[in-house]
């Protein structure tokens, strides 16, 4: 099977030089961690814990009834401070439990899989198993795994994608993870491939990691099923769920359909991690490594963080910084939020903080249609005029014209000569005709 | 520490360097050949008033029409100065200067401003400027000189030979003469006529006359990724194939007049062209086609401005042609 080059995408500068060759370093336990109870793409979650209480590390502390959805758990020993409303990265300000280290080392620790049980168990148990982790995509989107993992009846998955492609300037995490950490990926990969039914694994990576490309390749000799590594171009969006799929399989998921349309599942290889260190340390998703990088950070580091350390103390585990910065990014500088404040906390979906000196912004013109958006829109799409009805509000028109085919890759935005907001005016006529569809849906 | 000021922008937070004002001066750049070689070679006493006067009125219309309906200025996008210029190049030499003045306001306030301004405009500016001037003074916009030397015999007058002893002299171009007597006797006139207009030492338009100049502007801009190759060449292949079809010379058809100015300059202008592959190929075909046919059957010798404006007019038809749908095969 052959995979195709998506058309358009960009080339950006990487900057991954920053950080692409240095080691994960630990984050010491904070004295406090702050856990929003909105981890993840889906329902928010209702805590199961109240002011004062004492939780283990590892403890669940809040869960929800509903399907999409994935449990927290406590990063630390300690004691709930409170529960209010706090600096959220993605919502502004959303509750919160704030919890207070004590120090001590109790843990509660959930049941571990070696490789023979992960090929007898049960699959239902196994996506069981997986929810209870708390496991949700690590790339970014934050989608929970074990959702993602079942198909729904009639639909089968063929392969499993793992993806590695981190294809977004500046962010190195998922480099680092696959060479660091490679058996605990692999085994996470077991896990996953043996939950939804998978016959075969590959295994993505971009050409601009070849320590990754290597090191994966030689671990993946003695694995129990079909894998192979697949070494990717190095375009951005390649990490594009869509994209990802077309480059390794040559399939293009329909539009407004999962990947599971065309019988693949796609995984984050941070996400295998966390998996595979469920299975080895009996521990849930409750530290996922971030890079920390930018152009004004004194040491730029990749950091293995509890969830819930607060910004500002992470920039300071890497030395502070040189300048201010204009722009604190979590995520990559493509598809990434700015941030207004450094009380943020580390959620799952964070791949990173990137802090600029800068906040580049160029002069706005007016459109001069010179095509550079359409040329390098890997979804086929015709960005200014979408910009342009979203502009007027003809959300309708901006619905014909296939606006909810928008990958939001930021390709348009980067490369408009007349520095136009085109990702973000598609961004808001697609919510707006979501919001449409649901009212006139009730 | 200084106190954070952390600025929110929407994603992405990093974007290209590349801006209007400096795609605008790039083309003025790859303009600069012709222009120099066209002031050079019909001299600058017949050059440098058509030029001036068309890119100052272009820029004073532009800033005129902004005071006077009250909006920002915006002549320091440098769109005008382009407009300016390429009409500049496509006057004939010695035109009087209220000649440039009334096509730049034309092809400003007509061509551009009316329709709202930068980006706005369905025809190339220029050229509706160019088109406005070729109908309403016909003699002035048709009347040729250069240099004795350079010149072609005034076949009208029954002259064969071109008279002694004269500098400069009104002569008609390579197309007018091809079109009045056939491009044998052209031939018969002049053996190396295709090389000439290669280099670029016949009558014409200031600007328009020499193939090799303009076209390395063209692929300099075409190496800094401002333009794209596609209309040009199917502007070219256009021409060429109603040459051969009329049994005419399809080099020389590409090479003499405006075609190669404006296949690459101005059938290649972003705004008044259509944005996907396969439309801009039927684009620069149709107005390839439409100059050759004008060339052979028109009442004029030359067809570039109308060939161009032509097509202009279909662009938002030809921009229905959609890609396909990512994930949909093609029905």
């Amino acid at each position: 099977m052959k995979g195709k080059i998506f058309h358009g995408g960009i080339h950006p500068p990487t900057f991954k030089e920053l950080t692409s060759q240095k080691p994960i370093k630990k984050f010491p336990s904070p004295e406090k961690v702050y856990l929003p109870l909105l981890q993840h793409t889906g329902s928010p979650l209702r805590p199961l814990v109240k002011k004062g209480d004492r939780v283990k590390k590892g403890q669940k502390i809040a869960d929800v009834e509903a399907y999409v959805s994935a449990p927290l758990h406590s990063p630390l020993a300690g004691k709930v401070a409170s529960i209010e409303e706090w600096p959220h990265p993605v919502r502004g300000k959303y509750l919160t439990i704030i919890i207070e280290n004590d120090g001590t080392q109790d843990v509660e620790h959930q049941g571990i899989l070696t490789w023979d049980e992960i090929e007898k168990i049960d699959i239902k148990a196994l996506r069981e198993w997986i929810r209870e982790g708390g496991f949700v995509g690590l790339g970014g989107a934050a989608f929970p795994t074990h959702v993602k993992v079942s198909p729904p009846p009639g639909k089968n998955i063929l392969t499993l994608l793992i993806n590695g492609a981190e294809c977004e300037p500046f962010i190195t995490c998922d480099h680092r993870v696959m060479i660091e950490r490679t058996e605990t990926v692999l085994t996470g990969i077991f896990i996953l491939a043996r939950s939804c039914g998978a016959q075969e694994v590959i295994f993505g990576i971009e050409q601009n990691k070849p320590d990754g490309i290597e090191k994966i390749t030689a671990a993946i000799i003695n694995f129990p099923i079909p894998i192979r590594v697949f070494p990717l171009p190095t375009l951005y969006p390649q990490g594009s769920e869509k994209h990802f799929i077309l480059t390794v399989l040559g399939k293009e998921v329909p539009p407004g359909g999962l990947p599971l349309d065309v019988g693949v599942v796609v995984n984050n290889v941070q996400t295998a991690w966390a998996i595979g260190r469920k299975a080895t340390e009996g521990l849930p998703l409750i530290e996922r490594v971030i890079t920390m990088t930018g152009d004004c950070l004194n040491s730029p580091e990749n950091v293995d963080v509890p969830l819930g350390a607060r910004l500002a103390e992470v920039v300071d585990f890497c030395g502070g910084f040189q300048q201010s910065p204009h722009k604190a990014i979590m995520g990559g500088p493509m598809t990434g939020i700015a941030q207004v404040s450094l009380d943020v906390p580390v959620i799952k979906g964070t791949s990173g903080f990137v802090f600029l000196k800068k906040a580049i912004q160029k002069k706005e013109y007016p459109c001069i249609r010179c095509g550079r958006c359409v040329i390098h829109c890997p979804m086929y799409l015709l960005p200014t005029d979408l910009a342009r009805y979203a502009e007027y509000g003809d959300f309708e028109e901006a619905k014909k014209q296939r606006a909810l085919d928008c990958v939001e890759c930021g390709s348009c935005s980067y490369v408009c000569p007349a520095g136009i907001p085109i990702t973000h005016y598609i961004k808001i006529a697609k919510a707006e005709i979501l919001f449409q569809s649901k009212k006139g849906g009730k | 520490m200084d106190e954070l000021r952390l600025i929110q922008t929407p994603a992405p937070h990093i974007k290209s360097v590349i801006h209007v004002p400096g795609i605008m001066m790039m083309v003025v750049l790859a303009l600069l050949p012709a222009t120099i070689f066209g002031i050079y070679f019909f001299g600058p006493a017949y050059t440098f008033s058509p030029l001036l006067f068309s890119i100052v009125s272009c820029l004073f219309f532009e800033w005129f029409d902004c005071k006077i309906f009250k909006k920002p200025v915006s002549i320091q996008d440098g769109s005008a100065l382009v407009t300016g210029l390429l009409l500049g190049l496509s006057l004939p030499p010695g035109s009087p200067f209220w000649l440039a003045i009334a096509g730049g306001g034309i092809a400003v306030i007509l061509g551009k401003q009316v329709f709202g301004g930068l980006g706005q405009n369905i025809f190339n500016p220029a050229l509706v400027g160019r088109a406005v001037l070729l109908i309403s003074w016909p003699k002035l916009m048709t009347t040729w000189i250069a240099k004795a030397s350079f010149a072609f015999p005034n076949l009208e007058q029954g002259a064969l030979a071109l008279p002694q002893g004269v500098d400069v002299i009104t002569t008609p171009t390579a197309l007018a003469v091809s079109k009045g007597y056939g491009f044998s006797l052209l031939n018969q006139l002049e053996p190396k006529i295709v090389w000439r207009l290669f280099i670029g030492n016949v009558p014409g338009c200031i600007g328009e006359t020499s193939a090799l100049l303009l076209l390395i502007g063209f692929f300099f801009l075409l190496w800094k990724g401002i333009v794209r190759w596609d209309v040009p060449l199917f502007f070219v292949i256009g021409l060429a194939g109603v040459a051969l079809v009329a049994g005419q010379n399809p080099l020389f058809h590409i090479l003499s007049g405006g075609a190669i100015i404006g296949a690459c300059f101005m059938a290649n202008d972003y705004t008044t062209t259509p944005l996907f592959f396969k439309s801009r190929l039927i684009f620069g075909f149709g107005a390839g086609a439409i100059t050759g046919i004008i060339r052979i059957l028109g009442g004029y010798p030359e067809g570039v401005t109308f060939g161009i404006l032509t097509m202009n007019a279909i662009v938002p038809l030809l921009d229905k042609l959609m890609p396909r749908q990512f994930g949909v095969k093609k029905s």
